[in-house]
């Protein structure tokens, strides 16, 4: 069991020790050491992203009572139509690449790189299993918002260099939601480092291992602090994310695509990639605060090596994102930007101060009941504050008399 | 000293990732800094402004200062570049670029002038003092944890002053930005 | 790698700030010049950090971090100007927002 967990660092070490034998320099031993780590995490996250194009498509269709995407197959072997992401890569590289005669070419062009390299990016400093950090840094927490930073800048770039008008909005609507969202989520992270006293990843992973009476895992949102920041954090990476029901910066129906209209061909499959990976490494992020990153549920279940649980949680909450978007209709940006402001915000500063008295409380039982109390005050005033704003009424169609 | 460098490159290549890492951002700070400064494209030179913005949170990095070089790219590209794109879309530069020139009755040939002599008294200062002289010592770092206990520390009355300011900015900001009701 | 080299680039960048600030006509890009010259100060003040006796203390760090932290302020509240001037004489060049010249 031991050696299943530790497999892809002994298979590792392994190799370039084979390599050490032959008389390889010790810099090119390193080089190619992180160049395997690199490799890897690339690879697992773009067949992730290939297996999550054709698993939504069928989730949606399941939801939509349907079949979705099922032929495409190997020769005879169909496999439920697996091979669907091969088609549709040859179908996306085999198309035109339009560029717009009036588009500013070299931001037109850059803006699909400059998407993609953040997205890679933050994949440095998810801890994938015990002891799996490709990146140990001591502010990991900061830099993978640092760097998801750069995302706002090749969504601007590609909005404003299609010169398009519906791009430029979709792309000015995209960086306020971005903007706006990004506090909450911020707040909500700074709750789980606050908690563990630290902003690197794997320290804040392992300040949840253990168990409560034996077998309720101390995860950051079996509390209430935590499972209220838990939301507000899924929230605010749905609307980063630019996912469902916070897709209106490309909603097809008022801004034709929004900031990704121009764009065809290999160009949009790198936006639609970079979207795609960029979903999986805030979810990622997610599973390491508060869902208790690689350590396992239950004291029995740590025979399962530490990086399938952590794979696993993250396709569990990659497939909540598609149920919600199976679930819920598209808001229009004047409610997304008065939940972001009015709603969350509030939601994730209550949670800063349920988490703060929790732990000065002892984080007992009493320090769970008052940061639940902290919690629940605020969310029954704006939950019924909102409802009653946002209560369905009959429709006044005022210009249609 | 060149041939000391190239020697040790070709001995061990990721020594170069020590020292002299540095220069390589510097580089692109210094020519993406340059490009905004003159460009008259609008937003391209806010694009390049970012990319400068970019380029010195790696220098920050490579000098050892993460948590400063983090911070620099949270709130430069995050906020600060992302603030200054929305203030060009929204007053519209596709007009004013049409009328008159990009630049101000200094002219060009005056900036450049005025940039050049500050310039000249800069680099003279530096590198007539002796300080100048000294030698990188070995890396240093600042753990984070060591900042948080500063700024909770010795730096408290700092960051009150600073989140008072923010504050204050910030309402300050969405007041002024706010759509009169009588002009 | 000494230290002159290092300030020889903060004072180029700052130079180039210079030149924005004081040519440009977009009030706009004087901001950006006024960025990059804060930009050049913050590099300073890592650089002398970096060289410093004793860089334990962090005063260099802490330093940059507020300046990083009051610049972002100067940014927000310069730009609403720039917005509110704009909304008012309708052109964001610094020359033309001249009515309180006598």
């Amino acid at each position: 069991m031991d050696l299943l967990e530790r497999a892809p660092i002994e298979l590792k070490s392994w190799f370039l020790s084979l390599l050490g034998s032959f008389g390889v320099p010790q810099w090119i031993l390193s080089v190619l050491s992180a160049l395997l780590i690199i490799g890897t995490v690339i690879g697992v996250f773009l067949g992730l992203f290939a297996l999550m194009s054709v698993m939504e498509r069928k989730i949606l269709a399941r939801a939509q009572n349907r079949y979705g995407p099922n032929r495409v197959g190997f020769f005879r072997w169909r496999l439920f139509g697996l091979f669907q992401p091969v088609a549709d890569g040859i179908k996306m590289i085999t198309k035109e690449d339009l560029v717009p005669r009036t588009a500013d070419k070299a931001v037109h062009f850059l803006a699909p790189v400059a998407m993609m390299i953040p997205a890679l990016m933050v994949l440095a400093i998810l801890p994938y299993g015990r002891d799996m950090v490709p990146a140990e840094l001591d502010a990991g927490l900061l830099y993978f918002f640092a760097v998801g930073a750069g995302t706002e800048v090749a969504v601007f770039m590609a909005g404003w260099a299609s010169n398009n008008k519906y791009s430029v909005l979709g792309a000015m609507r995209a960086i306020a939601q971005m903007i706006s969202y990004e506090i909450p989520l911020v707040i909500a992270a700074i709750i789980a480092a606050m908690i563990s006293g630290s902003l690197s990843p794997s320290a804040i992973v392992a300040a949840q291992g253990g168990f409560t009476w034996g077998f309720v895992p101390q995860w950051f949102v079996f509390t209430p602090w935590g499972f209220a920041a838990c939301l507000v954090f899924y929230i605010g990476a749905l609307a980063e994310s630019n996912r469902s029901p916070f897709d209106l910066p490309e909603g097809e129906s008022e801004l034709v695509a929004g900031h990704l209209t121009e764009y065809s061909g290999f160009k949009y499959a790198t936006f639609f990639m970079a979207e795609y990976v960029g979903m999986f490494a805030v979810c990622g992020m997610l599973v390491t605060l508060f869902l208790g990153g690689w350590q396992a549920p239950l004291p029995l279940l740590t025979i399962i090596p530490s990086w399938c649980w952590f794979l696993g949680k993250v396709c569990f909450v990659a497939f909540t994102m598609v149920w919600v978007r199976a679930t819920l209709p598209r808001l229009r940006i004047d409610h997304l930007l008065a939940f972001a402001w009015k709603f969350l915000l509030p939601m994730s500063f209550a949670a800063f101060l349920a988490a703060a008295c929790w732990h000065y409380a002892g984080r007992g039982p009493l320090a769970w009941f008052l940061s639940l109390a902290i919690v629940a005050v605020p969310y029954l005033i704006l939950g019924t504050a909102f409802s009653n704003r946002f209560a369905l009424s009959r429709r006044l169609y005022q210009f249609s008399e | 000293m060149i041939c000391d460098f190239l020697k040790t490159c070709c001995a061990d290549p990721l020594k170069l990732l020590g020292e002299w890492f540095v220069l390589l951002p510097a580089m692109v700070l210094l020519l993406s800094a340059a490009a905004a400064a003159v460009m008259r494209n609008l937003i391209r030179a806010a694009l390049c402004l970012t990319l400068s913005f970019i380029a010195l949170g790696i220098v920050f990095i490579t000098l050892g200062a993460e948590f400063v070089g983090f911070v620099q790219l949270l709130v430069y590209v995050g906020a600060v570049a992302m603030v200054i794109v929305f203030a060009i879309l929204l007053t519209r530069p596709d007009q004013l670029a049409k009328s008159g020139s990009a630049f101000s009755g200094l002219g060009p040939a005056g900036g450049a002038a005025a940039g050049f002599v500050a310039l000249a008294v800069l680099l003279g200062f530096i590198f007539a003092s002796p300080l100048a002289k000294k030698p990188l010592s070995a890396p240093v770092s600042a753990p984070v944890a060591a900042i948080g206990e500063a700024l909770m520390g010795d730096y408290v009355v700092a960051l009150i002053a600073v989140g008072i300011l923010l504050t204050a900015a910030l309402v300050g900001a969405s007041v002024l930005a706010l759509e009169d009701k009588q002009p | 790698m000494t230290l002159q080299i290092l300030l020889a680039i903060s004072a180029v960048l700052f130079a180039f700030g210079l030149v924005a600030t004081l040519s440009r006509s977009n009030a706009i890009m004087v901001l950006i010049g006024i960025e990059l010259m804060l930009g050049a100060s913050n590099l300073n003040f890592i650089v002398f950090w970096r060289f410093s006796e004793n860089p334990a203390a962090m005063v260099g760090v802490m330093f940059a971090i507020f300046s990083i932290a009051v610049a972002a302020a100067e940014a927000a509240v310069g730009l609403a100007i720039i917005i509110l001037v704009h909304r008012r004489i309708n052109s964001v060049e610094a020359d033309d927002a001249s009515n309180l010249k006598g």
